[in-house]
């Protein structure tokens, strides 16, 4: 169940994503190295050219009769001038296409991981700051490719052909640089990254502390300030506060070493090579201007290799990020096992002596719970909050797995049946109105996609929403607002209560059915209610029978959670 | 036309706040002058080591191939510039570090700044705020301040200076030379423009488009228990690609054009650096009659071919750091309106009168409490609260009970009437979602006592009726309770919460709804609590719905839309008690 922790292991499963792009991923890395040779091309023929000129000038003004080619080395100039300006912006340009096309494979890859979690997971993941680091965590996979796999790569192979291209005029010069910055280029890749590796990877939690003590602070200002403690508070705070500081200051400090280091590798490679071109020079196997081009070309490294310190320190941080969303992976729910028996219907429903007990939980959430549900009863489960309604709710309609105990659903264990027939067969409604961003219509459909518009107009009316959908200039085409803001709450609630109506199945529960509705509403709903349920067995979840809120049609029995 | 309209407002109104956001930044930017000073003093040490470098460079080159030095006649210059190597890494080293201390200190200050303003704007006034948003401003929006500090402050002093001292040098060597990338500097502030523009505008495109990006996500996340429900995940995931792909699309027209505008830098400074190289090689070759080109020599024309490039190399780097000026501009934005609301005045340093009487432990006379918007809430409102005594609030929701609460509290502004308090009046309060910290149940029930011992919390336990779960616990009241409160029901919170009252052992009780939405269990526990409160001689101010706590009360008050009536009927201002 640990999670691994060598950070190739924890890197495979994004890096195997990024693979199935491999074709874009090498062509934005050639245009980088193609960007970074014209850079250096530039650079090391004008060296030449104008050592070249020099030379032919001088020998001009002594008189000697000396002639020059310019036009070709002009127009290498030129070109690469040219050259790097159009292939940096290429390079951009498809390498940002490639990011925001990883940036859709990986949300989309890990919408299909959160959909196979649990309702337990998922109701703790649900806190809008989870949602905030979920998202950018996936923000700092999709840049790996940019940030982590391309600029070291391109540099690497820069060293390589450069140090090959300085070996065939000056061997030595050649493998001497291929060794210098060889073991710089994995000083300021490797050796960064180890050494911000612990600060880098803790720096999102101390956000996240920090974060989470401000909310306490904040939230819990009105007892705080009445108890006088907000200065211990406070103090737990500038402590977070103190550690964050204290980790950003050491990777500041080593990502600025490693800027510094790389400024004094490539000069100090520079100037290696002018020693060693210079000595060339002076033995007559090499020319003046090849000289200055080895020169200028090394010098030019830098555009390769300056951007790698910053980034390597920062290694822990996408690690971290991987190693999250990894264990999301590990906390899927486990899949049905296949049908050892044909499943008929869902009238009945047995829970034999079920137990959950949530993981880090100070007391079980269920406890030897037993109750059968026979054909066309309605049994109420009454109990507060907290006290395992909604956790029953969501074993019975799978979201949940007993820690113990037996669930059998028309006969046939729960676990056996088959996802689809499953959600046809039961319906739930959720203590939380859940309504998508979208249209009024959208919403509807998710309960049935076929559902034409009279079929929608229809169950508005049975909630008695109708009136007020015809009353919206778009109508069905209304939007709901984020998380259905644009409704009242009580009017979100029968839009999910209508969604239910679309539905055919032979159980259904309901989790306080009409939270929000005032009375009126509810008794009318509660008469519709009671003729669509007719023929199906129903669970209700209630707060308690004697309390002055409306309560569902008809219950045949009842049974009392304790806290 | 609508969206048209409603854009041109908002740009209008942060072209205004636009304004103190930039204040904001260079006020804070003031206080750590000594430090950017240093570091932009390091970085034009830096560059000018450069330009020595370079000038080695042209001077060996020039030796050897001119002079036809022997190379170990010119150790001496090798040697030179190896000692200047480790000088100049270690000024770009104290740039950056010195920058970053700079930041380190300013973000910490204003986080401070921030947390004392909340703190002053009181429990009331922050409950106009969603928490989670305060938070993202006291943390990510104090860190997105980060990059404008610790780079392009420094960066962009440094773009300034270093051009001209490059532009000098070229000068001395060659005016011609320096002419052409004089013709280039009028475009500096046009290429900084269009970087500019383009940055701001990307930052803000790209801000806006993530966001609803993000917002679909988030959404579609957060009902996924619908979602598997209906068995409608696989399609929310086709959304989800679809939403992504679309997203991609718009943005890559965007970003044509935004990188177009950095491209133009690249590109002048590209074809700066080819026309100085061919006008130096021609120059040599005595092609040009013209200018001072004949004086040009093979150190000179390599000297300055080797600065060229140093000309733009700083303004790449202010180009590359541009985002986070916009980043900086757009947090400090939202913290000057959250600096920018008056906290009320009773918070800031004031103490409040005492009452006359010995017996009255809280008086209020003539106090009011208005709304911005809603006009006045509560009051006038007269009252007095002797020792040991156990008022019941009611009144219908909305009618000013939690407000009459709150400023017997001092959380809120008494308006033109004052708010008297016996000396050293401590208060406990409690509402219906209390205070959970990450931590210990311990650590969570000496937030009332810090130095109360093990048995005082056993005590206090056992008063809210909590003695029988924690006793169950393997580690007891040291057991955690991490992330907010999980592991505890509604009514173990609410239950903990009194225990709490229970342990701070202050004379006045000020509660909110304290049995609304527990189950009848914890209802009588808390209910046998406040009766054990009153039994102590505490004096107790409950705000309720409940009918039995009624039983508790030696008085009874009641509000309607915000004015207060004693039971009998009598309104209480009248009341000489």
């Amino acid at each position: 169940m640990t999670p691994p922790d060598t950070l190739f292991d924890t890197l495979r499963p994004w890096l195997s994503a990024l693979a199935k792009r491999r074709a874009r991923l090498w062509l934005g890395a050639l245009l980088m190295a193609l960007t970074l040779f014209s850079a250096l091309g530039l650079l090391a023929i004008s060296g030449w050219f104008i050592t070249a000129t020099g030379i032919t000038g001088l020998l001009l003004a002594a008189g000697v009769a000396a002639s020059l080619e310019v036009y070709v080395p002009g127009g290498a100039i030129r070109f690469f001038a040219v050259s790097r300006t159009v292939t940096r912006y290429v390079e951009r340009l498809y390498n940002h296409d490639t990011v925001l096309r990883l940036l859709s494979d990986l949300r989309t890859q890990l919408f299909g991981v959160l959909a196979g979690l649990d309702s337990r997971t998922l109701a703790k993941r649900r806190a809008s700051d989870w949602l905030n680091r979920l998202t950018a965590d996936i923000d700092t996979l999709d840049s790996l490719y940019l940030r982590l796999l391309a600029p070291p790569a391109v540099a690497l192979v820069a060293i390589l052909l450069l140090s090959g291209g300085v070996a065939i005029f000056v061997p030595r010069a050649g493998a001497l640089l291929a060794a210098v910055l060889i073991l710089g280029w994995l000083w300021l890749t490797l050796g960064q990254a180890r050494l911000g590796m612990a600060a880098s990877e803790r720096h999102v939690h101390q956000l996240e502390a920090l974060r989470s003590r401000a909310i306490e602070q904040l939230q819990g200002l009105a007892e705080l300030e009445a108890y006088g403690s907000l200065a211990d508070h406070r103090a737990r705070l500038d402590e977070i506060e103190m550690r964050l500081q204290h980790d950003q200051r050491t990777l500041g400090r080593l990502s600025a070493l490693g800027n510094a280091l790389e400024g004094w590798l490539v000069s100090a490679a520079t100037l290696m090579t002018l020693w060693f071109a210079a000595q060339a020079w002076q033995a007559g196997t090499v020319s003046g201007p090849v000289m200055v081009m080895l020169v200028m070309a090394v010098l030019a490294m830098n555009e390769a290799l300056g951007a790698l310190p910053a980034s390597f320190t920062w290694l822990g941080a996408t690690k971290g990020a991987a190693a999250r969303l990894n264990q999301l992976n590990a906390q899927q729910m486990p899949t049905n096992t296949e049908v050892s028996q044909p499943v008929k219907n869902a009238h009945t429903l047995t829970l034999e002596n079920v137990h959950v007990h949530y993981p880090g939980a100070l007391q079980p959430a269920l406890t030897s719970l037993s109750l059968t549900l026979n054909p066309g009863e309605r049994l109420a489960i009454t109990g507060a909050s907290g006290s395992g309604k909604s956790t029953l709710a969501a074993l019975v309609s799978r979201q949940l797995s007993p820690t113990s105990g037996h669930i059998t659903l028309g006969g046939v264990p729960l676990a056996q049946w088959p996802e689809d027939t499953l959600r046809q067969r039961v319906a739930v409604l959720t203590q939380q109105t859940e309504l998508l961003d979208d249209s009024l219509a959208a919403n509807l459909r998710l309960a049935n996609p076929e559902a034409d518009d009279a079929a929608l107009w229809r169950v508005l009316k049975n909630v008695d929403l109708a009136e007020w959908a015809n009353t919206l200039p778009q109508g069905l085409k209304t939007r709901v607002g984020e998380g259905g803001r644009q409704l009242s709450g009580g009017q979100a609630r029968r839009v999910a209560l209508a969604r239910l109506f679309l539905r055919d199945p032979d159980l259904v529960l309901l989790d306080e059915p009409f939270a929000g509705v005032d009375e009126l509403t509810a008794q009318h709903l509660s008469n519709f209610m009671d003729s669509w349920l007719a023929g199906r067995s129903v669970i209700y979840l209630v707060h308690g029978l004697n309390k002055n809120a409306p309560l569902p049609p008809r219950i045949t029995h009842a049974v009392a959670l304790a806290d | 036309m609508a969206a048209l309209s409603a854009n041109s407002v908002t740009s209008a109104k942060s072209d205004k706040s636009g304004n103190s956001a930039k204040q904001l930044l260079n006020q804070l930017a003031r206080e750590e002058q000594r430090r950017f000073r240093l570091a932009v003093a390091s970085g034009l040490l830096a560059g000018a080591f450069t330009w020595v470098q370079m000038g080695l460079f042209a001077w060996c080159v020039t030796a050897l191939i001119v002079d036809s030095q022997p190379l170990r006649e010119l150790s001496p210059l090798f040697a030179l510039w190896l000692l200047i190597l480790p000088l100049r890494g270690l000024l770009t080293y104290l740039q950056e570090t010195l920058s970053q201390q700079a930041s380190l200190a300013i973000r910490k200050r204003l986080r401070q700044r921030l947390l004392h303003h909340m703190i002053a704007l009181g429990p009331v006034r922050l409950s106009g705020y969603h928490s989670a948003s305060l938070s993202y401003q006291l943390v990510e929006q104090v860190e997105a301040l980060d990059g404008y500090f610790a780079h392009f402050r420094v960066q962009l002093w440094l773009a300034t200076l270093l051009p001209l001292g490059v532009f000098v040098i070229t000068l001395r060597q060659d005016w011609l030379a320096a002419l052409f990338l004089a013709l280039a500097a009028p475009m500096i502030p046009l290429f900084m423009a269009l970087v500019g523009m383009g940055a701001e505008r990307l930052n803000r495109d790209q801000f806006a488009a993530v966001a609803r990006l993000s917002g679909h996500f988030i959404d579609r996340v957060r009902s996924l228990t619908t979602l598997q429900l209906f068995g409608q995940t696989a399609q929310a995931r086709e959304s989800v690609w679809a939403a992504s792909e679309g997203y991609r699309t718009r943005n890559m027209r965007t970003l044509r054009l935004a990188f177009l505008s950095s491209a133009v830098l690249e590109f002048f400074a590209a074809v700066a650096i080819a026309v100085v190289a061919i006008y130096i090689g021609f120059g040599l070759l005595g092609y040009i009659e013209y200018g001072p080109s004949d004086e040009l020599t093979l150190f000179s024309g390599l000297f300055i071919l080797l600065l060229a490039p140093e000309f733009f190399q700083p303004l790449r780097s202010l180009a590359q750091h541009y985002h986070d000026r916009a980043a900086a501009l757009g947090a400090a934005d939202s913290l000057v309106n959250l600096l920018a609301e008056p906290p009320p005045t009773t918070r800031t340093g004031h103490t409040p009168p005492v009452p006359e009487a010995p017996n009255t432990l809280i008086a209020l006379q003539n106090a009011r409490v208005s709304h911005p918007e809603r006009g006045v809430v509560l009051g006038p409102v007269t009252l007095s609260l002797a020792r040991g005594e156990t008022v019941i609030l009611t009144g219908a929701s909305g009618s000013g009970k939690s407000t009459l609460l709150q400023l017997l509290a001092g959380f809120v502004d008494p308006g033109e009437g004052s708010r008297l308090v016996a000396s050293d009046v401590r208060f406990a309060w409690m509402d219906q979602r209390p205070l959970l910290i990450q931590g210990t149940l311990a650590e969570n029930l000496r937030l009332a006592a810090p130095k109360a011992s093990d048995e005082a919390l056993h005590q206090a336990l056992a008063h809210a009726d909590l003695s029988d779960l924690v006793s169950g616990l393997p580690h007891g009241v040291e057991t955690s309770i991490s992330e907010r409160g999980v592991g505890l029901s509604g009514g173990q919170a609410q239950r903990l919460a009194l225990a709490r009252v229970f342990l701070s052992q202050a004379p006045l009780v000020l509660l909110d709804e304290p049995t609304a939405s527990l189950d009848e269990h914890t209802e009588r526990a808390v209910m046998q609590g406040l009766e054990a409160l009153k039994r102590e001689g505490r004096t107790l101010v409950i705000a309720t719905h409940h009918p039995a706590l009624k039983a508790l009360a030696d008085r009874h008050w009641h509000i309607e839309h915000g004015d207060l009536y004693s039971a009998q009927g009598q309104e209480v201002r009248d009341d000489p008690a």
